[in-house]
């Protein structure tokens, strides 16, 4: 693994190439169209300066965040222990595999309108759809995982003396991390979608995809576009930099 | 290499042994027929090689006395107790692939401690005294992955041996070396076992490991397993050099079905590896 430096400065390269390219065709496009249908980068760009430095904006950033961090966590601690229980329970795991497959498939916002009914206008129906749409890849891939732990290390354990608490502990929980790290990046992209949309429908105080909602409504194209560049900007950074740390700190035996 | 005296100041007193008995065991899984009435008492301290082809189900004798399996039917017992669990008084030494990649060698080895409540402290103090003692001091703080197989088996040594074990159990704990390496692991368990003196059941392929290591060599058949026959060395010093048990060995190669004949250069072309 001694090539880890370098292809971390490939990728990174790789990032910059991308985001020019994609920046460039959006100029394209405001140079073709008229200003009040897409606007320069440039006017995006002053714009996002401006929302950063108002009050407004953190408002709304804060209320999106929370809402994240509550949704995203839950799924993730449920998604572990379900995953862990299901993935020792020989019985019933093929039964829980497909029940979660089956409503895996179903989009996390198709959830809207009967959480909105059942728990009222507010922060809960949001939280819940995020949870919903970050909990089944988590629990697939803790489950996918706990299944396939060498026997070997089970065996080795019992001879040693472990108890259940020790097993899971020592043994299970550290054998999964790798595939349930996987399971976290994508139940990340699920969760993110999943906030925007139900933010942008259920418009319950301000957030990022209300805000969003709102400058469509009033055609504010350049707000369409910075909020936007904020969603991308925020998935990359939380995506890119702060699960990828988290990954390289649990699994720093792999690196080195 | 293995300076006595050295590996003397860590020793107190043995762990003791454990004398273990095999009663009209039998062992199926399903319909496959595994282990056919298996009669044996192995004593106190007694170091007894099992030796057959592979699949034959000696690993599955090896397991019952572990605990992990239970035999069909018939009785085994550890000290006049049936064996009806994994116990930290019996520990059992894997092929390969047993130490945990998470974990450091020296905190493998402590884990060992740990999982019987000992605390960290204590349990990390005393896992690198036994990494000393396998010849490991310096690589404390390395991954499994980042040392050779000798090395992982040495540190697999220390993890069975810092629990004290009555009863050592040894599954091809050297299969997946080279030949040089292994009859150096084999010294290093060698010493282990004189030291410790536990009781210990070994199974191998390797004729010659099972006569350099053992007091009593059991030969075993195709699935059922039964024993074709039993070789008793008795407890002796022994070298490497096994050539005055050359009989022995050529006894017992052959019980193998392979071929030990001297023949003659000219119908024997391609015979011989």
């Amino acid at each position: 693994m001694s090539n880890t430096q370098s292809t971390g400065v490939a990728s990174k390269r790789a990032y910059v190439a991308a985001i020019a390219i994609i920046l460039f065709f959006w100029q394209v496009a405001a140079w073709f169209l008229p200003d009040f249908l897409m606007p320069d980068v440039p006017v995006a760009l002053q714009r996002l300066w401006e929302e950063l430095n108002s009050g407004d904006f953190y408002e709304g950033l804060g209320n999106s965040m929370s809402r994240l961090g509550i949704g995203y966590g839950a799924a993730l601690f449920f998604g572990i222990i379900l995953g862990l229980v299901g993935g020792t329970l020989d019985l019933v795991r093929s039964t829980l595999k497909a029940a979660i497959i089956i409503l895996q498939s179903i989009p996390s916002i198709a959830w809207v309108p009967l959480f909105l009914i059942l728990m009222g206008f507010g922060n809960l129906p949001i939280i819940v759809v995020v949870a919903i749409g970050a909990f089944f890849p988590t629990a697939l891939s803790v489950m996918n995982a706990t299944e396939s732990v060498e026997k070997v290390h089970i065996s080795a354990a019992r001879v040693m003396g472990a108890s259940k608490m020790q097993m899971l502990k020592r043994v299970y929980f550290p054998a999964v991390t790798p595939e349930l790290i996987t399971g976290a990046q994508l139940a990340f992209g699920n969760a993110w979608r999943a906030l925007i949309s139900a933010e942008m429908i259920v418009g319950f105080s301000a957030g990022l995809g209300k805000s969003l909602a709102y400058s469509g409504e009033i055609a504010d194209m350049t707000g369409v576009m910075t909020n936007i560049l904020v969603i991308a900007i925020l998935a990359a950074v939380i995506d890119q930099v702060i699960l990828e740390r988290i990954k390289h700190r649990l699994l720093r035996y792999q690196y080195l | 290499m293995h300076d006595r005296y050295f590996i003397l100041e860590y020793i107190d007193i043995p762990a003791g042994y454990m004398k273990l008995q095999f009663n009209q065991v039998t062992k199926s899984f399903g319909d496959l027929n595994v282990i056919k009435q298996f009669d044996t008492t192995i004593g106190d301290g007694e170091i007894v090689a099992l030796v057959g082809p592979s699949g034959c189900g000696k690993s599955t004798l090896l397991h019952m006395l572990a605990g992990l399996q239970q035999p069909t039917t018939g009785i085994l017992t550890a000290d006049g107790d049936s064996v009806a669990k994994p116990s930290p008084e019996r520990t059992l030494v894997f092929q390969e692939h047993a130490l945990y990649p998470w974990m450091t060698l020296l905190d493998n080895v402590a884990l060992a401690l740990e999982f019987q409540d000992k605390p960290r402290k204590t349990s990390l103090a005393d896992a690198g005294k036994w990494l000393a003692r396998v010849q490991l001091a310096g690589f404390e703080d390395y991954y499994p992955h980042q040392v050779s197989g000798g090395m992982r088996q040495r540190c697999a040594l220390a993890r069975a041996f810092i629990a004290r074990p009555k009863v050592l159990l040894l599954d091809e704990p050297f299969g997946a070396l080279d030949a040089l390496t292994r009859m150096t692991l084999q010294s290093v368990l060698k010493d282990l076992i004189e030291e410790e003196r536990p009781t210990v059941v070994l199974v191998t392929h390797d004729v010659d490991e099972a006569l350099y290591l053992a007091d009593r060599v059991m030969v075993f058949s195709q699935r059922p397993a039964t024993v074709l026959k039993e070789v008793e060395l008795g407890h002796i010093p022994k070298t490497h050099d096994l050539t005055v048990f050359a009989d022995v060995r050529r006894e017992v190669l052959n019980l193998l079905g392979i071929d030990t004949d001297e023949h003659e250069p000219k119908d024997s072309q391609g015979e011989m590896a």
